[in-house]
């Protein structure tokens, strides 16, 4: 068990058996963490805002295709390369939480960070979001509006990590294994999100990271992602 | 504020700066404790409690399914949708339409107040005052004859249901006929009927997906829309856990992969049309194998070669499929919506279903179970649909001049009937239309008065679930907040009405307020056995019944159906597809489908559904059609031209998506763009596909055959402006993954 005193190790593991492509991830992330839309013609030029996004893959030739569906948040590296290239300070890594974290108001636009990005999880505010009244009403108050030239990305929901840290604090308990559920593990079907703090040996978590079915993303380009994706399995049907 | 201020410092800070409450909600985690103790001097609502969240539970509205939400509210406002952890149908889980429904509340778009409209279609919209409108429809209501009044209903909770066809019955008016574009896309009148030939039941069946071992779906799309899309994709997610059985395999039928296809373990694409006859062979093969007498009548005369020949599936690999399917304890095979789209529809249904006759699971784990009875006479459900059929039946009462006052609640029948089908001119022949859209939608801009009703999050209701789950759920709606415009709900609207009429519509809706029908219905659940709720009075089980989202029963209670004896020996025929349009002239079979984002269209109106890009093309804010490569290079277009798809009954322009995963002889179109109307988000993107549909039916149950018609493809030379969104890069259009066998 965690202790509040105690550094945390969030991680978030992603079962690419279990992912189905659905976007409910996508569609919870904008509404809990205030990401706008940015309409077609910014879309088409590669400027949408998705802080998660699903990637899909083609494999094979007709009659023989498939497919596959990755979602790919913020990696939240170790080593993260979007780090050390802000003149200002902007993003750095916490000890406390394990987090990669964006400081808006430090930001100033240069973009280095989303350039140097091996996973492309950073977007730019090109305009301040758009809430024509009466969308503003639904805007999360938990969480920051940011507005044109900044860069802004996936925090791990850490505005709900720090209300589960506040309440187990306040009730004299560690946090509980499965307390924190970021906007897009809460709201996927399938279930193939899982998070917690890999800290705890006890949590679902760190038992899932060893899995056999375990990679993660441009593992070799030594970023240290604190994503684990699990690959997809195979049923034998020969064996059945 | 760091985390060192005493409680004594506060205190003064506090009375000092006077403006405690907001200043406490600002403060840092160590305050915590003193929020609940500094209140503003008046006691405040309960929603005011400056920074502190109020949690409402309902149920979505999105779609006809039935998900328990909550609704976290603060200081008045919806902020966020949630799945009800508690809710037996989705257990906190939900889909990407469900989150996104705080834009169908907060939308820019909203109806206001009622309104009258100068001349139909002029969009020149006039606010009248609610006493007003309802004096205008009363008297209406009164001049004209019962018989000539009508009302069509779309997605609705199922009191209002109740009240309207109270109301319709009361007035001597025909029944309400439901039809929504979605249910009909999942086929949802044809289930009911294969259901009633099979197992003697009208119902909609529910399939076990999470213990089956093995899931043959036949053009289902239960990742995406059909049904109950978050109970599907759970119980997805626990046939790939497979803790009981080991990872399930799910083999998906159809001519283009879809993105349950794409989760699927195998995609085997079969000639359109033919998916009935694939699952014969299969049938025929696995009773030969268990030398099932008791089906041995029911494939008679089916010639697995045929079937090969006709399916374009090598009899080898039917083979194969069907010692798959025989060699496991716990298969399932599963009916789509696409099925239901052609005029061989029901009895393609039925050899699916019969296959799980075969597989004996009816009733069992991973089997195949009917949604339960509705637990009290009290509750009613529109669950079953209206078929196209009475639609049409409705449009030419309408044509002919005999409906003098139309109603319209829930649906978009200008936008969702195909254009072929005549509705948009004979409403022009309708004296009086009135809508009930909290939207300016196509329908509600042919109407002579609007009295939009509240969205869903303003509303009192309940809603059966019929459509998923493993137990009944009479699921509960309540308000989230305080309605934001001067709309009336449809159901205090009709009470209101029926008290205006007096007479026999007065005596048939007795209740003073929605809450009082509502509790009428609801209270007779206190007296039934195995309920999760307990309370002493029948107003405190209303209040358990509203705050935990519903009534369920503890136990899992399915209906376990058995099969007709009769249908089973009877040799089973499944006809040829017939198709609109001359195989030469119009050389491809078109494949309507609807989107996981807007599904029929009604999501088109909410930003976040547009940004969203489409799962299998990461398009967004935009439709287009699905063309095979092969294809593609012989009509020499690329991802992003523009063509025209020409149909016997229309023609549309549409941008080319090279989509690697379909037939050459199929091309596909989602459904849902092509607004004209519905607001600065909708209109003006794409093409409605409901424009080339011929309006077929399924010859036995009259559905819609919406999956039936022919198409060619005329490219125009130009490309789309701006560039068709999409969130591919191009690079990834290109790049496969690396072993196809063994991804990751």
């Amino acid at each position: 068990m965690s202790s509040p005193t105690e550094n945390h190790h969030w991680t978030m593991i992603i079962d690419l058996d279990r992912c189905t492509g659905c976007q409910a991830c996508v569609v919870a992330c904008h509404v809990e963490n205030n990401v706008t839309y940015v309409g077609e013609e910014e879309v088409a030029m590669g400027r949408f805002m998705h802080w998660l996004l699903i990637q899909r893959y083609w494999g094979g030739e007709y009659p023989n295709m498939q497919a596959r569906f990755s979602p790919i948040p913020c990696q939240q590296c170790k080593e993260a390369p979007c780090e050390p290239v802000c003149p200002v300070y902007a993003t750095y890594h916490s000890e406390q939480e394990m987090l990669n974290i964006q400081v808006y108001n430090r930001c100033i636009g240069v973009r280095f960070c989303a350039n140097n990005c091996p996973y492309k999880v950073r977007v730019f505010n090109w305009f301040n979001p758009q809430n024509p009244e009466p969308l503003d009403q639904m805007l999360n108050p938990d969480v920051t509006v940011r507005s044109r030239g900044v860069i802004e990305k996936c925090t791990f929901c850490i505005h709900r990590i720090r209300r589960a840290e506040e309440d187990a604090r306040y009730e004299g308990r560690p946090v509980r294994d499965g307390e924190v559920q970021p906007a897009c593990v809460q709201a996927c079907p399938p279930e193939a999100f899982v998070f917690g703090d890999r800290n705890d040996p006890e949590s679902r978590v760190a038992k899932m990271a060893e899995s056999r079915r375990g990679f993660r993303l441009l593992d070799d380009v030594g970023t240290v992602p604190e994503v684990v994706y699990l690959k997809r399995g195979v049923t034998d049907v020969e064996g059945i | 504020m760091g985390k060192k201020i005493s409680r004594r410092k506060f205190l003064k800070v506090g009375a000092t700066a006077g403006a405690t409450a907001a200043l406490v909600a600002g403060c840092s985690s160590d305050l915590r404790p003193y929020r609940r103790s500094l209140e503003p001097p008046l006691r405040s609502p309960e929603e005011a409690l400056p920074g502190e969240a109020v949690w409402y539970a309902s149920t979505c509205g999105q779609c006809p399914s039935g998900c328990g939400i909550v609704v976290r509210v603060i200081e008045g406002r919806a902020r966020k949708i949630e799945g009800n952890p508690e809710h037996p149908l989705n257990r906190g889980r939900l889909c990407a339409r469900g989150q996104a429904g705080l834009q169908a509340l907060y939308n820019p778009d909203r109806f206001p107040s009622p309104v009258r409209q100068s001349s139909r279609g002029s969009r020149d919209f006039q606010a009248v005052y609610w006493d007003d409108a309802l004096d205008l429809l009363a008297g209406k209501l009164k001049e004209a004859d019962p018989q000539s009044v009508a009302f069509l209903g779309g997605v609705m909770s199922d009191n209002l249901f109740d009240l309207a066809s109270r109301f319709m019955k009361g007035t001597g008016a025909a029944p309400p006929v439901v039809f929504d574009l979605l249910s009909a896309l999942e086929g949802r009148t044809t289930l009911a009927a294969a259901s009633k030939a099979l197992f003697g039941v009208p119902a909609l069946p529910v399939f076990d997906v999470g213990q089956a071992e093995v899931v043959f779906s036949f053009g289902a799309n239960f990742l995406e829309t059909w049904l109950s899309p978050v109970y599907y994709g759970r119980s997805f997610g626990n046939m790939r856990r497979g803790r009981l059985r080991g990872r399930g395999y799910l083999v998906q039928f159809e001519p283009r992969m879809s993105m349950t296809a794409a989760s699927a373990d195998e995609w085997v694409p079969v000639k359109p049309g033919t998916e009935g006859l694939v699952a014969q062979a299969i049938g025929k093969i696995v009773a030969e194998r268990r030398k099932a007498a008791n089906v041995a009548g029911l494939y008679k005369d089916v010639v697995v070669g045929d079937v090969a020949d006709a399916s374009g599936v090598s009899a080898e690999q039917l083979g194969k499929l069907a010692r798959i399917f025989d060699t496991v304890d716990h298969a399932l095979a599963i009916p789509g919506g696409a099925l239901a789209g052609r005029n061989n529809g029901l009895e393609a249904t039925l050899a699916v279903q019969a296959l799980n006759v075969v597989a004996g699971n009816l009733g069992q784990p991973g089997g195949l179970s009917l949604s339960p009875d509705v637990p009290s006479e009290s509750l009613v459900t529109a669950s079953v649909p209206a078929s196209y059929a009475d639609v049409q039946a409705l449009i030419e009462r309408m044509k002919a001049g005999q409906v003098q006052v139309l109603m319209v609640h829930g649906a978009n029948p200008v936008f969702e009937l195909p254009k072929a089908s005549g509705f948009r001119e004979a409403l022009g022949q309708v004296p009086f239309v009135v809508s009930f859209a909290p939207f300016a939608d196509e329908t509600a801009v042919q109407a002579d008065l609007v009295l939009p009703d509240h969205t869903y999050l303003e509303s009192w209701g309940y809603r059966l679930v019929a459509a998923g789950g493993d137990r009944p759920v009479v699921s509960a709606q309540q308000p989230a907040v305080q309605p934001l415009y001067d709309t009336r709900s449809t159901a205090e609207v009709l009470l209101n009405l029926a008290q205006r009429l007096g007479g026999s519509a007065a005596k048939a809706l007795p209740w003073k307020s929605v809450r009082e029908h509502l509790q009428s219905a609801i209270g007779p659940l206190q007296a039934l056995p195995g309920g999760n709720l307990h309370a002493a009075s029948t107003d405190a089980f209303i209040e358990e019944w509203q705050s935990h989202g519903g009534w369920w029963t503890t136990q899992e209670k399915s209906g376990a159906p058995g099969a007709s004896k009769e249908v089973l020996s009877s040799t089973l025929v499944v006809p040829n597809a017939d198709f609109a349009g001359d195989a030469q002239k119009f050389p491809f079979h078109l494949l309507p489908y609807p989107s996981i984002l807007l599904s029929d269209g009604r999501g088109a109106n909410q930003p976040f559904l547009q940004e969203a890009p489409d799962p299998m093309t990461t398009v967004a804010w935009n439709n287009w059609v699905e063309i095979n490569p092969k294809t593609a290079a012989k009509l020499k277009v690329t991802t992003g031209d523009i063509v025209k798809v020409t149909s016997p009954q229309g023609e549309i322009e549409l941008s080319v998506y090279v989509y690697p995963g379909i037939r050459p002889d199929t091309v596909a179109i989602p459904v849902g763009q092509g607004h004209s109307d519905y607001g600065r988000f909708a209109q003006g993107r794409g093409s409605n596909v409901m424009d080339l549909l011929a309006p077929l039916t399924e010859k036995a149950g009259g559905a819609l055959a919406w999956a039936a018609t022919r198409v060619k493809i005329t490219p125009t030379g130009r490309k789309a402006t701006p560039m068709l969104a999409r969130t591919e890069s191009a690079e990834g259009v290109e790049r496969g993954f690396r072993d196809a066998e063994n991804p990751g």
